[in-house]
């Protein structure tokens, strides 16, 4: 069987695929991870590559490859990046949609997540409501509120004061019972047993409650992410690292954590939520209680995260200059209704 | 004074309260942490009904206490379930009841004022070997609890919001550390009395709290703490002859002055 995808190391083949479309070209990146294999010296062969494939190449490094089939429309991706390329047969385009999708003003790295999402290799779930109406003491806070995100999206919800950012946030955590309609997320049916058995699949980061000096340390904070898992010692703690290193916070492990300054405990509170592999990200007014410094923090450790395990993020704020920056798609909650 | 110990009331009180000393401090930490400090009210209020009830209808109030207390934070969750009402009001209503309701016994069934004042500040050296045996089991099962639960604990005590989204039954966890205050704080009635057990329940968390930099360092400082203060207080009781509760009080009290002021310094 002819492979789909060969990747030669000094004229020896150290990997090869058989998959189809963009997969290929994902599993080399997980090859790439898992081996700390150099990038610099790999020779590419596709059989089939458009401008999503180029791209990824350029994304993953690779200085030299040959395309069996490749689309014009990768040429100035190859070149401006300067790729050397080779190829077989040059083709206007190539049948597929994808190519249509990535668009000029993508930069790679907004093309790799695009391309992540379309593939399914992100670690968000998707959120949807409908018809979701709360009533607290009689009073209307969400009306009939609709709202469908795909796996790995962001959004940004902001309104006035009062408008009911946080009750949002608190129905879709199954903290409070809706009057009318219904919220999934992913499969499960939010308030559902299948849901109370996997809750730990939303990650929760509140405004923080500075009167907390309860005496524990930023560790064991993200070690609560593991919440009732029975695993060893040792996995734990493997987990708390790995977690910790990944939104930069492993040097606070032993720090007490009401001694943290706000950007160190939101970056705690967010290495808890990787530490729970939660997969959607709900978080109440994260720069609450951040100076300006946090708040850059913050924006880029969001970043990371959205260009990495990629999980589904919602976040309320009501701070316009902030959201500016984070440049994620926004939407007003205004009587209730998302506007 | 090892003579002292040859003496049988003696010996087991020193083994009741030794254990007691390293374990009940675990609850003060829950305490604390859940701010159940009304529900700890409504406790020594019930201890003390279950006691009067005991001695009015001469039956046993070790085991009286206990059922009493668990009755009465049965009928708590209940009703603030039920009625959604706040467990720290109904607490208070039940507190109040409980102590009118101890005196009517005290009153009706003409119990002696000598008595009454056992349930105040307990009395060690009257324990049979069965209750000993009652005491060391419960520490056995709080100290495995805690162990056991120590994860969830952490989720639950940092923030029950974040305990549930975790994944953790953090309703159920209250629930189980609601029981278990309301069994330490009956039997540290029955050793140290109504008026003290804070020495032996809160004083060792709020020392250890001082220093502790995580739950862990808070537990252990705690169950340290008790450990001292029982086994020192039962030395300076049989030394210069004054109740075990009071000496044990008087020695957590001390600590506390001298450990705050070196705190600050």
């Amino acid at each position: 069987m002819e492979h789909s995808l060969i990747v030669n190391l000094n004229d020896q083949t150290v990997f090869t695929s058989d998959q189809h479309w963009l997969y290929p070209l994902f599993e080399l990146e997980d090859y790439i991870k898992q081996s700390e294999i150099g990038v610099n010296d790999l020779f590419l062969k596709d059989k089939i590559a458009g401008k999503a494939a180029a791209c990824l190449i350029v994304f993953l490094g690779i200085k030299r490859c040959h395309i069996e089939l490749l689309s014009e429309r990768a040429i100035p991706v190859f070149r401006a990046n300067g790729i050397e390329f080779t190829y077989d047969n040059l083709v206007d385009h190539i049948q597929c949609r994808t190519e249509d999708l990535i668009t000029d003003k993508m930069s790679i790295a907004d093309a790799y997540l695009f391309l992540r999402k379309r593939a399914g290799r992100v670690q968000g779930l998707s959120v949807k409501m409908e018809n979701v109406t709360v009533r607290i003491e009689e009073k209307l806070v969400i009306d009939r509120l609709n709202l469908d995100m795909g796996r790995g999206e962001q959004l940004i919800i902001h309104g006035a004061n009062g408008a009911g950012k946080t009750t949002f946030l608190r129905a879709v955590l199954g903290f409070l019972p809706l009057t009318e309609g219904a919220i999934k997320i992913g499969d499960y049916l939010v308030g559902s047993e299948l849901w109370k058995q996997n809750r730990s699949i939303i990650g929760y980061v509140h405004q923080e409650n500075i009167k907390n000096n309860f005496p524990i340390s930023a560790g064991e904070v993200v070690q609560i992410g593991l919440g009732k898992s029975r695993i060893s010692k040792n996995e734990a703690e493997y987990q708390v690292e790995v977690a910790m290193r990944r939104t930069s916070s492993f040097h606070l492990f032993n720090q007490p954590y009401h001694t943290l300054s706000g950007g160190e405990k939101q970056r705690v509170s967010l290495a808890r939520c990787l530490c729970q592999n939660a997969r959607v990200f709900l978080m109440d007014e994260p720069t609450a209680f951040l100076d300006q410094r946090g708040k850059e923090d913050l924006l880029l450790l969001l970043h990371e995260l959205s260009r990495n395990e990629a999980p589904t993020m919602v976040l309320v704020s009501h701070e316009l200059q902030w959201i500016e920056q984070l440049n994620w798609p926004r939407r007003e909650l205004k009587g209730g209704k998302l506007c | 004074m090892l003579e002292l110990l040859s003496l049988t009331p003696i010996l087991k009180g020193l083994i009741v309260l030794t254990v007691a000393g390293l374990t009940f401090p675990i609850t003060g930490v829950y305490l604390f942490r859940l701010n159940l400090l009304p529900l700890r009210f409504m406790l020594m209020h019930g201890a003390i009904l279950g006691g009067a009830m005991a001695l009015a209808l001469q039956i046993n109030p070790f085991w009286t206490t206990i059922v009493v207390n668990l009755l009465l934070v049965l009928f708590m969750v209940k009703t603030s379930r039920s009625m959604k009402i706040d467990a720290g009001q109904i607490s208070t209503f039940f507190m109040v009841i409980s102590i009118s309701l101890a005196f009517i016994f005290i009153y009706k069934f003409n119990v002696p004022a000598k008595d009454t004042l056992t349930l105040l500040w307990g009395n060690l050296f009257t324990l049979s070997w069965t209750e000993v045996i009652g005491i060391g089991s419960f520490a056995v099962v709080l100290a495995g609890f805690q162990y056991h639960f120590r994860r969830q604990l952490r989720a639950l005590f940092f923030d029950r919001e974040i305990a549930f989204t975790s994944g953790i039954n953090e309703s159920r966890l209250y629930y189980a550390v609601v029981f278990l205050v309301a069994i330490t704080v009956a039997l540290a009635m029955k050793l140290i009395g109504a008026l003290l057990l804070d020495a032996l329940l809160l004083l060792p968390p709020v020392i250890a709290s001082f220093r502790a930099r995580s739950l862990k360092g808070m537990i252990f400082g705690s169950a340290i703490w008790g450990g001292v203060f029982a086994i020192g207080g039962f030395i300076l009781s049989v030394a210069i002859d004054i109740p075990a509760s009071s000496s044990i009080a008087a020695l957590a009290s001390l600590a506390f002055i001298i450990i705050y002021f070196f705190r600050n310094k």
